[in-house]
């Protein structure tokens, strides 16, 4: 998972440079590269429904505004500033503003349509997450989610690392008290997923229940 | 927790963390790279690029000097205006139709507005809403339904449902976040649980995820996910149940709660309610200890008994004179939630209302 950063910018630098001139295979790399970033920023944001096809959006914003960028090695914090927009704007147009809350509002239709029991605990997982402050929960779900290490989140956004140690650190503290409290009977998180398990199952048996 | 682990993935991997990772990796990125259209990077000149060109450069440049002097002369004359501080309270959002808080009516359009502790939100028969609690939740607000925003504060969130159904999702700490109904309080004591409320002041409390506490006075009730528990006025919460309990079981407890019986109805009712309890019925049993009269207690205490048997430091004579350390213990037996939540809760309640008064 770990890329010398100094490599890693400088790659961007050149690769940003050439999708300036209409190099589709170089901003293809640029995807490639970022596309977990933006998956995440999203992630935290935006129901899961939508992340995919927002993902593609932002790039596609990005590439015409390319040079607009002055700085191409900082192109990662660029594009995570456009994600974070990108987002901003999918919760101005209100229909997605009612659909994203009631989504929110216990991730209850990520958890309805979790087709299994193991899909409703990542749901259920997922949605504390997304309870977090902000600034945890997109750092922790670019690690727990998409599987990057702290120095590339540092990288990628332009977080400094410090930072980035620090919201993983405070973030899996909170993550896990959530956890313990949500657990009945239990506290610590090796019973939660079980506890998690019959709650799910309860919470999806009874909107079937409830369904006409 | 490993540090190392959580940082870079190094070190002695982290049992807890390696199980988030695993869990939450359904939903990772997996898009293999699409194919962009062919669009070269259109340089668009930058503002001021576009300004300078202009032949209007120089009076637009002496414009805009005159615009930032009176700017700065408007900005240093507020600074001086007493400071407003912003009543405390949460933003609301419209899902749908015109919720109105106050005299506030709220579009689909016209975005976010402030619910101030001692307002009122009011939605009807076509609009729903969002409210964001603080950084500790979000309540979902049905048509038909109003309620007041009784306390905002830090550590202590406080709703009135005076009628109507709210979904409530919250990852506050314990007891931090209540609703009053008008007959009975429900206090969140982790997580996910919808309250409604009909216009003669009844109640129906249906636990999510975690569980909520429900109190009136002196009678009390704790509902665990896939429970439901009933409320009336001046009677207060009933005896929590699971849904799927058998019909004949939830009619018979119905009856017990709420129903003008006679004690020797009530004693048919209670019978029932024991022969038909299955092993999740442990909850209810629990809760009927004291709530029957000292004559059936001991009934309860054996079919409880044989549900769940009373763990360690509780014994029988203890629990027919309501010893609460001992009831206590054999609830946290049940497994569906530490009491001394609830207990830290009721204290710090109990001290802020005599505060009050």
């Amino acid at each position: 998972m770990s890329t010398s950063p100094a490599l890693q910018t400088s790659d961007d630098a050149s690769l940003v440079l050439a999708a300036r001139e209409g190099d589709r295979t170089a901003f293809g790399g640029l995807y490639a590269r970022y596309a977990r970033m933006v998956h995440g920023i999203l992630l935290a944001r935006v129901p899961a429904s939508d992340v995919d096809d927002l993902v593609q959006d932002v790039f596609l914003r990005a590439l015409p505004r390319l040079r607009d960028l002055r700085d191409a090695a900082k192109f990662g914090p660029w594009l995570a500033a456009i994600t974070r927009n990108r987002a901003n704007d999918y919760h101005r147009q209100t229909r997605a503003v009612a659909a994203v809350t009631e989504s929110l509002s216990g991730d209850e239709d990520e958890v309805r349509a979790s087709s299994t029991v193991p899909d409703a605990e990542a749901a259920v997982i997922l949605a504390f997450v997304r309870g977090l402050p902000e600034t945890y929960r997109e750092t922790l779900i670019l690690r727990l989610v998409e599987g990057m290490t702290g120095p590339e989140i540092a990288v990628r956004t332009g977080l400094t690392p410090g930072s980035v140690r620090v919201n993983l650190h405070r973030g899996m503290l909170q993550l896990r008290e959530k956890l313990s409290q949500a657990s009945p009977g239990g506290a610590t998180w090796s019973t939660f997923s079980n506890s998690r398990n019959s709650a799910a199952h309860g919470k999806i048996e009874s909107r079937r229940r409830n369904q006409p | 927790m490993n540090e190392d682990y959580l940082w870079d993935g190094s070190g002695e991997p982290d049992p807890e963390i390696q199980k988030l990772e695993t869990t939450l990796g359904r939903f990772r990125h997996q898009g293999q790279v699409p194919e962009f259209p062919e669009t070269t990077a259109t340089a668009q000149p930058r503002f001021w690029q576009r300004l300078m060109s202009s032949r209007w450069s120089f009076g637009l440049a002496a414009a805009t000097a005159t615009i930032l002097f009176i700017a700065a002369f408007g900005i240093l004359h507020w600074s001086q205006k007493p400071n407003t501080t912003p009543l405390p309270g949460w933003d609301v959002e419209s899902l749908a139709g015109t919720p109105r808080v106050e005299s506030n009516a709220l579009g689909n359009t016209s975005g976010t507005t402030r619910l101030g502790v001692g307002q009122t939100l009011v939605t009807d028969n076509r609009s729903k809403a969002n409210i964001s609690v603080a950084d500790i939740g979000t309540v979902n607000v049905e048509p038909n339904t109003r309620l007041r925003l009784v306390a905002g504060g830090s550590g202590h969130s406080r709703l009135a449902l005076d009628r109507g159904t709210i979904h409530a999702y919250i990852w506050a700490l314990p007891g931090e976040f209540t609703v009053d109904t008008p007959s009975a309080i429900a206090v969140d004591l982790g997580c996910a649980y919808t309250l409604q409320v009909d216009d003669s002041g009844a109640g129906l409390l249906r636990t999510t995820l975690g569980w909520v506490g429900f109190k009136l006075e002196g009678h009390e009730a704790f509902i665990p996910a896939g429970a439901v528990c009933a409320t009336r006025p001046k009677v207060g919460p009933g005896t929590p149940y699971f849904e799927d309990a058998s019909s004949s079981f939830r009619e018979a407890l119905s009856k017990f709660d709420f129903a003008a019986d006679t004690p020797e109805e009530r004693g048919t009712d209670l019978r029932q309610i024991l022969a038909e309890s299955r092993q999740r019925d442990a909850l209810t049993i629990w809760h009927l200890l004291a709530r029957v009269g000292e004559s059936d207690r001991g009934r309860v205490y054996d079919r409880l008994a044989t549900l769940v048997p009373p763990p360690s430091g509780v014994t029988r004579d203890g629990i027919l004179r309501l010893d609460q350390k001992m009831l206590d213990l054999w609830w946290n037996q049940l497994d569906l939630g530490d009491v001394s939540l609830w207990r830290t809760w009721e204290r710090s309640w109990s001290q802020d209302k005599a505060s009050r008064q």
